[in-house]
């Protein structure tokens, strides 16, 4: 059956990865057309039937609703042609009570001219009731336009763009996940921090881990949880650890109170599935074993909010090798204030590490979602961290503008989980670099420095290579 | 909550500390129960991780008895094996205590439910 998608107007990159992972979490084969194109609102495609359509529109953020798709044209005439060439889908609803939903992309159509386009439409001669309330058939006329607004500084949907196509198709369910954004929504939660990721966004990564009951998920930069609810939702188990314990309590907890992670949990009903929270830094982790996790998922420290950093001391000379006694006579470090030192951790070189972890850590076929932040100017595909044994699944951008974030989805195909990673503080190549002789720097190495300076660096020196020639 | 699952996951990982690093000791503890998720698929795709003794002698010293001495096969174990499992392995929590390292004796102190499982700056390596 052709099914056709009307997607939420955001994060388009995401539109098909979604897709594509939700099809997988329930059970079932999706190909997506090789002339679909995901920037644009509405997609056609081929379902076994209409029960796959509502389970896509029951999980995918992204979807606001799916119809069964009867026809399309890039004008009204054209429209018409193929509504009634394809009269054999539509005419067994000829006798059933019916409604009409007119509607645009970046358009307002008032409702004279919607009425218009519904009596355009007689041809069909239905007789059934119009019924606006409680009505069996709905059928849609969706009609896209260019963004005119965009060319021309005015709001979306103001000003005319060109028509570009319209969809006739019979509704068959509105997309419903798109609520849990009102649900996980940040400022309604219990315990947040200024590092919690938006609900939505947390929700596109829940469901590019394949979460679903029974499974075993990790969140190894935790922070205030945000990935752990949404996981939790769709039935993972969840755990996380961060290099900084107040994160997960949240600031001055009092002995024996319940942290801010687990108080979150608790107000969505997903404590149950919280199976804990530890303080480490995952470059020095105490799990016992690899092969434990069916996704880690995560969003790295990048800098902008809270920079990367790691155990250590930033000039390795002054690392203490031995235990030191304090005047009181107790171990400094069995003082329950005791913080170990910590270093700067660069980016560049927590994404190659992170995806060593993982490739121990996860179970074969597991999955690792992160963001990885990149300058937009200098991003280029080798940026993306590549190991044996790990496959990069999808790789979605969100654009700020002069920097973007790009959420990277990995699959572990390895089968073993071979040796414990160390993560030594240098020396490790960073790889992916196209032909692998030569070492490739990724362009997010030193994107915290790139961040505060505006990315206006290279700005400046091609300025002055060019005025000095 | 340090459930016995994760008791049962983590080592001791200071630099040197690679034999006789697990199971930690549970020192002090402070023990709550409270309910978990039943996953019967969860369960059973974990047992093979589980390092079984370790984890009957935690339930022991926590005074629960209910699991046998032989790891449960995964494939035949019953419904009432699994639950007796999901009760030990889940809705034992660990509240406050510590955890300490049989070798090098390293404490890891649990408060609010939460290990701090950090090294010291003497137990990193320094590569
Ligand atoms: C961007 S925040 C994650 C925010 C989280 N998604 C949330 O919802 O709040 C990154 C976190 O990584 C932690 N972190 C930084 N370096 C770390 C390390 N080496 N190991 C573990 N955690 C680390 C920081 O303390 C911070 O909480």
């Amino acid at each position: 059956m052709q099914i056709l998608v009307r997607f939420a107007q955001s994060h388009q990159e995401f539109r098909i990865p979604e897709l594509l992972s939700v099809a997988q979490v329930c059970g079932f084969e999706l190909e997506i057309p090789s002339d679909a194109d995901a920037t644009r609102p509405f997609m056609v495609l081929d379902l076994p039937d209409e029960h796959h359509a509502r389970l896509l529109a029951r999980r995918c953020i992204l979807i606001k609703a799916v119809s069964e798709f009867w026809a399309t044209g890039a004008t009204a005439e054209e429209l018409h042609v193929a509504v009634k060439a394809n009269e054999a889908a539509w005419r067994p609803y000829e006798h059933v009570s019916f409604k009409f939903l007119v509607g645009a992309y970046n358009q307002t159509i008032s409702s004279a001219e919607q009425r218009a386009r519904m009596e355009s439409l007689r041809y069909m001669d239905f007789d059934g009731k119009i019924d606006l309330k409680h009505p069996e058939l709905v059928m849609e006329w969706w009609e896209e336009y260019d963004d005119a607004g965009e060319l021309s500084g005015l709001p979306r949907g103001e000003g005319k763009g060109l028509l570009r196509q319209i969809y006739f198709s019979r509704a068959i369910e509105d997309g419903s996940a798109r609520t849990l954004v009102h649900k996980f929504d940040v400022k309604k939660r219990a315990y947040f921090g200024n590092t919690s990721m938006e609900a939505e966004i947390s929700l596109l990564m829940a469901n590019q881990t394949l979460a679903s009951p029974g499974k075993l998920m990790y969140d190894p930069f935790v922070g205030t949880g945000s990935m752990l609810y949404t996981a939790a939702h769709f039935g993972a188990i969840v755990f996380g650890s961060d290099i900084d314990g107040r994160q997960i309590r949240g600031r001055g907890t009092e002995k024996k109170e319940t942290p801010g992670v687990e108080s979150a949990a608790r107000q969505y009903g997903l404590a149950g599935r919280l199976l804990g929270c530890a303080t480490f830094d995952v470059t020095r982790n105490p799990w016992r074993r690899g092969g434990l996790f069916d996704a880690i998922v995560t969003d790295p420290p990048y800098g902008v909010r809270a920079g990367a950093k790691r155990l250590g001391r930033k000039d390795l000379t002054k690392q203490r090798t031995s235990p030191v006694r304090l005047s009181d006579g107790i171990l400094s470090h069995v003082k329950p204030d005791y913080i170990p030192p910590t270093r700067p951790y660069e980016l560049a070189d927590l994404a190659r590490d992170l995806v060593r972890f993982a490739r121990w850590a996860l179970r074969p076929g597991g999955r690792l979602v992160f963001f990885l932040p990149t300058v937009t100017d200098e991003y280029a595909a080798v940026d993306i961290p590549t190991l044996e044994g790990m496959e990069l699944v999808a790789n979605s951008c969100q654009d700020f503008g002069s920097w973007g974030r790009r959420l990277i989805t990995m699959r572990k195909v390895a089968q073993d989980d071979g040796e414990r990673p160390e993560f030594p503080l240098e020396g490790l190549p960073y790889g992916g670099g196209g032909n692998g002789d030569e070492e490739h720097v990724p362009a997010h190495k030193g994107f915290r420095d790139k961040y505060f300076a505006g990315f206006k660096r290279e700005e400046k020196e091609q300025l002055a290579a060019s005025s000095s020639t | 909550m340090v459930r016995l699952l994760t008791h049962n996951l983590l080592a001791c990982h200071a630099r040197n500390c690679t034999s006789n690093n697990f199971p930690l000791e549970l020192r002090d503890v402070s023990v709550a129960l409270r309910e978990a998720d039943y996953s019967e698929d969860f369960l059973r795709g974990f047992i093979p991780r589980l390092e079984w003794p370790a984890l009957v002698q935690a339930a022991k010293q926590l005074g629960e008895d209910s699991l046998p001495e032989e790891p449960l096969d995964p494939a035949t174990a019953t419904e009432e094996q699994l639950k007796a499992l999901h009760h030990v392995l889940l809705e034992v929590h660990i509240e406050e205590g510590s955890m300490v390292c049989p070798g090098c004796q390293h404490v890891y102190p649990i408060s609010n439910g939460i290990p701090n499982m950090l090294l010291a700056e003497h137990e990193l390596a320094r590569s």
